[in-house]
């Protein structure tokens, strides 16, 4: 939350005083090999669960990513349950219908030809979205519509939250992620900061916001976390990218998160 | 008197005990005084005093309170000042006793000359054994292009070799491969922790009040110590202590006012400068409510005031606070600002040793205030210094020796938040950090020849973490390891360092020098930032038992030329640089309102090695400078690019620097200045893959690629009004960026807008042309 001020504050600067200009640029950028990414997500809905495996691409490519087929992929839980994850389509490997269980470690293993990958992950207790508000801020001459959550963070435990906003049923492209360092046990407002940057459509009335709440585990958060800041631009070119910390050993890209889920909607008014 | 004399017999004793003085000599008797502005009453730094004789000739610099000692023997000579824009004054002095010799000088300006710098000039940059200073001259900025007009100390030196820009439009400097908080800034004395306003486009230095500039970029004197990379030495100016006179400038953006004049007349003086920006004046015409509501200034007063009680005494006293605020109604407001205090009394104990003792204050704080009542927070931090130093210098004949004591009691507030009502966010206080650093000194400016002449020192630097509190010390993993509880006054943590200090010049003739030098510099204060620019809430970190002071060693050598009686100068400079405990944050670090902040540091190493390049014309209706510098500066960490050296986010190959000043008639002036830089070494995605459903980058080497250059000129023209005796007026109009250049101020990767299944690299550019006029006035 505190780290937002520092965008508040350019945003104000800049609506006030730079009138800043864009234009498309060629860049020079040498060519890695392909990566692996696993993007594995255990919830506590009873549902599918899914575990993605595919390939990142070069830079200049377009973004179509090429699924990684055949690789066995298991789940363990903490009392020796052993999910065997089957593939759906290309690259897609699922399991259930079946539900996550709160405080219940998982151990995602996956094998590739011969390498193995694996990475754990704690189900958080659940913390339950209360409402969705809207909060209008003034910026300049502009007035911005932004969507916040109004959660009860429980006193006794540690809590991490990671939030995905659709509006219209589309996804914005911008990561959420916030712990409660700074708010253990309050009824908290987050609000989720939301503007034309990072290629959005302002929020406009009648706009169809759902918001999913997710509580998740510390590594997990660390991840969204050090995303989220990448998207922040700052003077200079803001923080100096890196990729998020894995927790997924082997350097696969991605994570492995067991969460719990929760689903809001509000109109804009 | 007497009794104070003989306290410091044991030391004199010292003195002459480490200085070899011939004992055969004839009788010696020196001439000693103060150099000042004949129409001002302000005291001269660094002006030169010559002593040419039959028996013998001798020179040297006046010091930073225009004080000058020289010794020669018995016998009749010329003694000759010279001072950079004024006119020399030479006369016959008889050296048959010790003499005291006050010089007042007429500023060139007063001869109401077409040309500029029409004195004389020294070749004091030739045969110093100074190295890797550059001193601004203030004239020089009347007339130097800078954005919005408002002439700027921090934008002129980023003109200077191996001085890069911290970003377009930037007051953050990075010098010879150092990091933004590596440099040591003072003004009068007082440490400014925040040099900036306004996010780094304007700094706290309102040059209407600043006397002297000096930027020591290696071979740093012993006196100067704490930061690693340079020293930013600013002077305030006395005031008049002849006249009262007020000036001041309208500009479209700031205004400014100063006003001096004695208090009693060649005794003592004040000063008072204040500036305003009025932005938000203009906000508040808006016919728009919302707009009208939002806050952004600055203000910062500088004020001085001196008296000398009489020749062996006087007492200065200097103060600057300065706030920016920055506010949108009902949301949030930021405030943040430098306070500063130094009281210091000069003494003259003989003709021969001079003494100064300042009691410093200086404190940086932020406030951040969330003002949504469901989200409110009162968020603030400070850091705080009390300061003592003694500095004395002895003049002897071949040696200056200057030696002394520091002490800084340091005290870091990081965050404490207050709420209130239905707030999310809980009360919060980090616990306050303590410090105290000490540092004791010792080193003489020795003249060996005519031609060879060395300036060479120690510095012993100690520093402690002080209780109460509780210090934890972290694994790799940044979770605690262990914990120990002081109570107050304890010391937790103590580092002492020796720092030598050497340079030396040989001059090949009166033209011509080769200088080396070599120092070492610890730092013991350091601010955690990933950013460019210097930020409102960067946060300050001491050396604990987690962060061990931070080491710099640089070596350099030069070659320094004169030409034409001195109207050319020309200098080139390399220098290599190790850096050693240097700090970087992780990746998703939380830096604000953080206790366990030191969990998220790593600490590494760096190199940086360069080539300068300086040629300055200083005579002639046609006056500047070409700056060049080649470099490399790196950073290498065992957490980052696989343990790798990588370019440091500042490293820019080409730095180049264009200056010119072109004096057309009595009443215009004109000015331009180019420069280009190689782009900021950034790291851009080598390739992408799919999160979330979003596209997300994959990088692999840090700081790997590069911006595009930044290319840029500004021209101004300064036109004078009708001069007469109690008035004087001029506009300057000034267009920076003329050429409407877009240079890259960051580089994003995103979607493309058409073709969501492509991506594509958008360069974000600051300013275009952006025109300016001030009106200057003085009387």
């Amino acid at each position: 939350m505190l780290n937002k001020i520092y965008t508040l504050l350019l945003l104000a600067t800049g609506s006030l005083l730079l009138a800043s200009c864009e234009k498309v640029i060629d860049v020079d950028i040498k060519t890695p090999p392909n990566q692996l990414v696993i993007e594995g997500n255990i919830t506590d809905q009873l549902d599918l669960q899914t575990i993605k495996i595919t390939q990142s691409v070069p830079y200049t490519d377009s973004n179509v990513y090429p699924p990684v087929q055949n690789a066995d992929v298991s789940v363990t839980t903490n009392d020796g349950v052993v999910l065997h994850f089957k593939e759906s389509t290309p690259g897609n490997y699922t399991f259930g219908p079946y539900k996550g269980i709160p405080g219940k470690t998982y151990t995602l293993r996956v094998v590739i030809e011969t390498a193995i990958y694996t990475a754990s992950s704690t189900m958080p207790a659940p913390v339950r979205a209360d409402s969705l508000s809207i909060v209008n801020l003034k910026f300049g001459s502009s007035l911005r519509k932004i969507v916040a959550v109004h959660y009860q963070d429980p006193e006794t435990t540690t809590n991490q939250y990671r939030f995905i906003m659709k509006v219209n049923n589309t996804l914005t492209r911008r990561v959420y992620a916030d712990n409660d360092r700074l708010t253990n046990g309050n009824n908290v407002k987050e609000q989720l900061f939301y503007g034309s940057d990072d290629d959005n459509e302002e929020l406009d009335t009648n706009d169809e916001v759902e918001v999913e709440m997710q509580c998740i585990d510390n590594d997990i958060f660390k991840y969204w976390y050090t995303l989220s800041q990448q998207t922040q631009n700052g003077p200079g070119g803001g923080v100096t990218p890196g990729n998020p910390p894995s927790n997924i050993n082997n350097n696969s890209l991605g994570y492995f998160s067991a969460h719990t889920t929760q689903t809001k909607t509000i109109t804009v008014q | 008197m007497q009794k104070r004399n003989s306290y410091l017999t044991p030391l004199l004793l010292l003195i002459t005990l480490f200085c070899t003085t011939p004992i055969f000599a004839q009788k010696r008797y020196t001439i000693s005084g103060t150099v000042r502005d004949a129409a001002t009453g302000e005291t001269l730094i660094g002006a030169t005093v010559k002593l040419q004789g039959t028996s013998g000739q001798t020179a040297a610099a006046t010091n930073a309170y225009g004080f000058y000692s020289l010794t020669g023997n018995e016998g009749e000579y010329e003694f000759t000042v010279t001072y950079t824009g004024y006119t020399t004054t030479t006369q016959k002095v008889t050296l048959d006793k010790s003499i005291k010799l006050n010089i007042e000088l007429q500023s060139g300006s007063e001869l109401k000359e077409v040309t500029i710098n029409a004195t004389d000039r020294k070749n004091e940059n030739v045969r110093s054994p100074q190295m890797g200073l550059d001193k601004i001259n203030m004239k020089d900025l009347d007339n130097i292009p800078v954005i919005f007009g408002e002439k700027d100390v921090l934008k002129t030196i980023q003109l200077l070799p191996g001085v890069k820009s911290g970003g377009e439009g930037n007051t953050g400097f990075f010098v010879r491969g150092g990091a933004a908080d590596q440099n040591l800034i003072l003004l009068d004395e007082a440490t400014v922790y925040n040099s900036s306003h306004l996010l780094g486009f304007f700094s706290t230095f309102n040059a209407d009040a600043v006397k002297d500039v000096g930027l020591y970029k290696g071979g740093m004197p012993a006196q100067y110590g704490g930061r690693l990379s340079s020293v930013l030495d600013v002077k305030m100016q006395d005031g008049n202590n002849k006249e009262f006179g007020a000036e001041g400038g309208i500009g479209l953006i700031a205004s400014r006012l100063k006003v001096e004049g004695p208090i009693v007349k060649n005794k003592g003086s004040f000063m008072i400068s204040a500036r305003r920006t009025y932005i938000d004046f203009l906000l508040k015409a808006s016919p728009d409510s919302a707009t009208r509501g939002n806050t952004l200034n600055f203000y910062d007063i500088n004020a001085k005031v001196n008296y000398k009680f009489d020749d062996k005494n006087t007492l200065f006293v200097s103060g600057y606070f300065g706030q920016d605020n920055i506010g949108i109604k009902n949301l949030f407001d930021n405030d943040w600002g430098n306070t500063t205090a130094t009281i210091r009394l000069n003494h003259v104990f003989n003709s021969r040793l001079f003494s100064n003792t300042s009691l410093i204050y200086n404190k940086y704080s932020y406030s951040i205030k969330l003002l949504d009542e469901d989200n409110n927070a009162d968020v603030t931090s400070l850091i705080r210094d009390f300061n003592f130093k003694e500095d004395l210098q002895y003049f002897s004949d071949k040696h200056t020796l200057r030696f002394g004591l520091q002490a800084t009691h340091h005290r870091i507030a990081p965050s404490d938040i207050t709420t209130s009502g239905s707030s999310s966010f809980n009360d919060l206080s980090i616990e306050n950090r303590y410090g105290v650093e000490l540092a004791t000194y010792l080193s003489d400016e020795w003249k060996v020849t005519d031609k060879l002449s060395f300036l060479y020192g120690l510095r012993f630097s100690g520093f402690s973490l002080l209780g109460p509190g509780t210090f934890n010390t972290y694994n790799a993993d940044g979770e605690v390891a262990s914990e120990a509880t002081y109570k107050s006054g304890e010391f937790a943590k103590s580092y002492f360092n020796i720092e030598p200090r050497f340079s030396a010049s040989y001059s090949l003739d009166d033209e011509n020098s080769i200088k080396a030098s070599y120092n070492r510099n610890t730092q013991n204060i350091h601010i955690l930032t990933n950013a460019n620019s210097s930020s409102p809430t960067d946060q300050y970190v001491m050396s604990s038992n987690n962060i061990k002071p931070e080491l710099a060693d640089q070596v350099a050598f030069g070659y320094f030329k004169n030409a034409a009686n001195n109207a050319y100068e020309f200098s080139g400079e390399v220098y290599y640089k190790w850096l050693q405990n240097q700090i970087e944050y992780k990746n998703g670090a939380q830096l604000i309102a953080n206790a366990n902040v030191e969990s998220e540091l790593i600490y590494g190493s760096g190199r940086a090695y360069g080539f300068e390049l300086y040629a300055k014309k200083t005579k002639g209706r046609l006056t500047g400078w070409l700056s060049y510098t080649l470099s490399r500066t790196e950073r290498k960490f065992d957490q980052l690019n696989s343990g790798n050296y990588f370019p440091a986010r500042q490293d820019r190959t080409h730095d180049l620097a264009l200056v010119g000043i072109y004096n057309l008639s009595k009443r215009w002036t004109f000015a331009a200045n180019y420069v280009y830089s190689t782009g900021n070494a950034v790291t851009y995605p080598a390739g992408k893959y799919n999160i979330g459903g979003l596209t997300t980058y994959y990088y692999t080497d840090r700081n790997a690629s590069r911006m595009p250059y930044t290319g840029r000129l500004d021209i101004s023209a300064t036109l004078k009004g009708k001069e007469t005796k109690k008035f004087k007026s001029s506009w300057s109009f000034g267009l920076y960026n003329a050429l409407n250049r877009q240079n890259p101020y960051a580089i994003n990767f995103r979607d493309k807008k058409d073709d969501a299944t492509r991506t594509e690299a958008v360069q974000i550019s600051l300013f275009g042309v952006i025109p300016s006029v001030t009106w200057n006035f003085k009387f």
